[in-house]
């Protein structure tokens, strides 16, 4: 339990996919633009994250490591999330239509999201088992619904304040951006020190 | 010659059994969407396509609804009103009855109107606005630089969020170009001091150009045109058209017969009729902008 709880934590936290690891750049900084957007992405993030560990660990363990084909891990788990996006996509449109239409375009969005092959890959790397991979991903989407929510806060204040002409835009954004990386360097040991 | 041929054949298989693997898993993933797609089929409405291929796709809300697709689909389900798009105008609200067999809608053209006259000649500025150039800044600011605090603040929000170049700043206040604009409302929402109204876009439309609740008094010290609240308006209107809220006139542009009589017994000229005369002989360029 401790061990999920550390997972966890420093997945949100100390390495935060987004501030420290820099994965999932592009939606970070395409969507923060507003809460509500920024809300649909994460959610669609979170739930996509921990279905493709789901599938994507048990394919590696069961199927390709057995076999001596690690390698092809990278090409086989992009085979998957796309699919997995896809059938996704699907099936919500059918079964619970307001809830697309929430996601909307963020969902196929999300396949060429690194964020969510680069938790599959670490997942493995790792060598977490299945529930602490589900853990990790479930941790990810929440660290990446946090840098959205916390950015889409800054953003808001950017386009009130009177910036250089130069520095207008996605500059100043980056700069921003650089900042609050920053700040979640102050998680570092923190997590450890407090379950260990 | 056997050897090259083993060698041969074992990277062959090297090669053949990744590939068989990847191309395998694609198969039966390929499989797997083909079947929930069949599965999970959900019928396009094609009714539903021609609409949102009709409506201008402004989103902007206008209409009542949350944009452009959500109007559509209300329509699709039997909305019986087809003349709601203000930016579509009375030509596509006739096409939209026709593709859906309702009966012609009867569309009222509209405009949004800037209720302020507060021009720099009208008005003084209480101190010098160095900040960040918009109106909800300067607004966040002792209510901003303007003497009225009711008023206008040039600053051009509404420019920013006008998609059809309708707006422009004339003598320190927002003016609109009644011909250019669609009513879609967008300024009417930014406008931090809520100056800005829809109203039916009658050539001879009577409105009391001003929004100051302030006692008349202290309107007067700070806007040579701004309503005092003097009532001669509201008790030489035969119609009812006119009310006050407060200290200020209010026309009520249903009720307003367009006789003239507020007009000719306004002191202070803070009615004004017609839309042209509020039109700007050249709206400033996007760059000025």
């Amino acid at each position: 339990m401790k061990e999920m709880l550390i997972i966890l934590f420093s997945a949100i936290l100390v390495n935060n996919f987004v501030l420290s690891r820099f994965l999932g750049i592009c939606p970070f900084l395409g969507v923060s633009n507003n809460l509500k957007t920024a809300m649909g992405m994460s959610t669609a993030v979170i739930a996509v994250l921990v279905l493709a560990s789901g599938f994507t660990w048990p394919i590696y363990t069961f199927l390709l490591e057995p076999l001596g084909f690690g390698y092809l891990q990278t090409i086989v788990f992009i085979l998957i999330i796309a699919a997995l996006v896809q059938i996704i996509e699907t099936i919500l449109k059918k079964s619970i239509p307001s809830l697309y239409q929430a996601l909307g375009i963020y969902l196929p969005l999300i396949t060429t999201n690194c964020a969510i092959l680069g938790v599959a890959i670490l997942n493995i790397d790792e060598g977490y088992t299945f529930l602490q991979s589900l853990v990790n991903a479930l941790g990810a989407g929440l660290g990446f619904m946090l840098a959205l929510f916390l950015f889409a806060g800054v953003r808001s204040r950017l386009d009130k304040a009177d910036i250089p002409q130069t520095l207008k835009g996605l500059p100043i954004t980056l700069v921003a951006a650089s900042l609050v990386s920053i700040s979640f360097f102050g998680f570092k040991g923190l997590i450890e020190r407090l379950f260990g | 010659m056997s050897a090259i041929a083993l060698v041969f054949l074992s990277v062959l298989s090297d090669i053949m059994i990744p590939i068989a693997i990847g191309g395998g898993i694609a198969l039966i993933l390929g499989v797997v969407i083909v079947i929930t797609a069949k599965f999970f089929d959900v019928p396009v409405d094609e009714k539903l396509e021609s609409i949102k291929a009709l409506l201008p796709g402004a989103n902007c809300g206008a209409c009542g609804f949350s944009g452009c697709e959500a109007y559509a689909d209300a329509l699709a389900q039997g909305e019986p009103n087809a003349g709601r798009c203000p930016v579509g105008g009375p030509d596509m609200a006739e096409e939209l009855a026709e593709l859906l067999g309702l009966a012609k809608p009867d569309f009222i053209p509209e405009t949004a109107q800037v209720f302020c006259q507060g021009t720099t000649e009208n008005t003084n500025k209480r101190y010098e606005y160095a900040g960040t150039p918009t109106c909800i800044a300067a607004a966040g600011l002792f209510t901003g630089p303007n003497s009225c605090a009711y008023g206008c603040l040039g600053f051009g929000d509404c420019i920013a969020v006008c998609q059809f170049g309708a707006i422009g700043i004339v003598d320190g206040i927002a003016v609109i170009d009644s011909s250019k604009c669609t009513a879609c409302g967008m300024c009417v929402k930014t406008c931090p001091k809520e100056l800005i109204r829809i109203i039916p876009k009658h050539l001879n439309a009577y409105t009391v150009r001003c929004r100051n609740k302030w006692p008349g008094i202290q309107t007067h010290k700070h806007c040579k045109v701004g309503c005092i609240g003097c009532q001669r308006c509201f008790k030489a209107c035969k119609y009812g058209a006119i009310t006050m809220d407060g200290p200020l006139a209010v026309i009520d542009p249903d009720q307003c017969t367009h006789c003239g009589e507020c007009l000719s017994v306004c002191p202070t000229k803070a009615i004004r009729n017609g839309l042209t005369g509020n039109v700007p002989e050249q709206i400033p360029s996007e760059e000025a902008g």
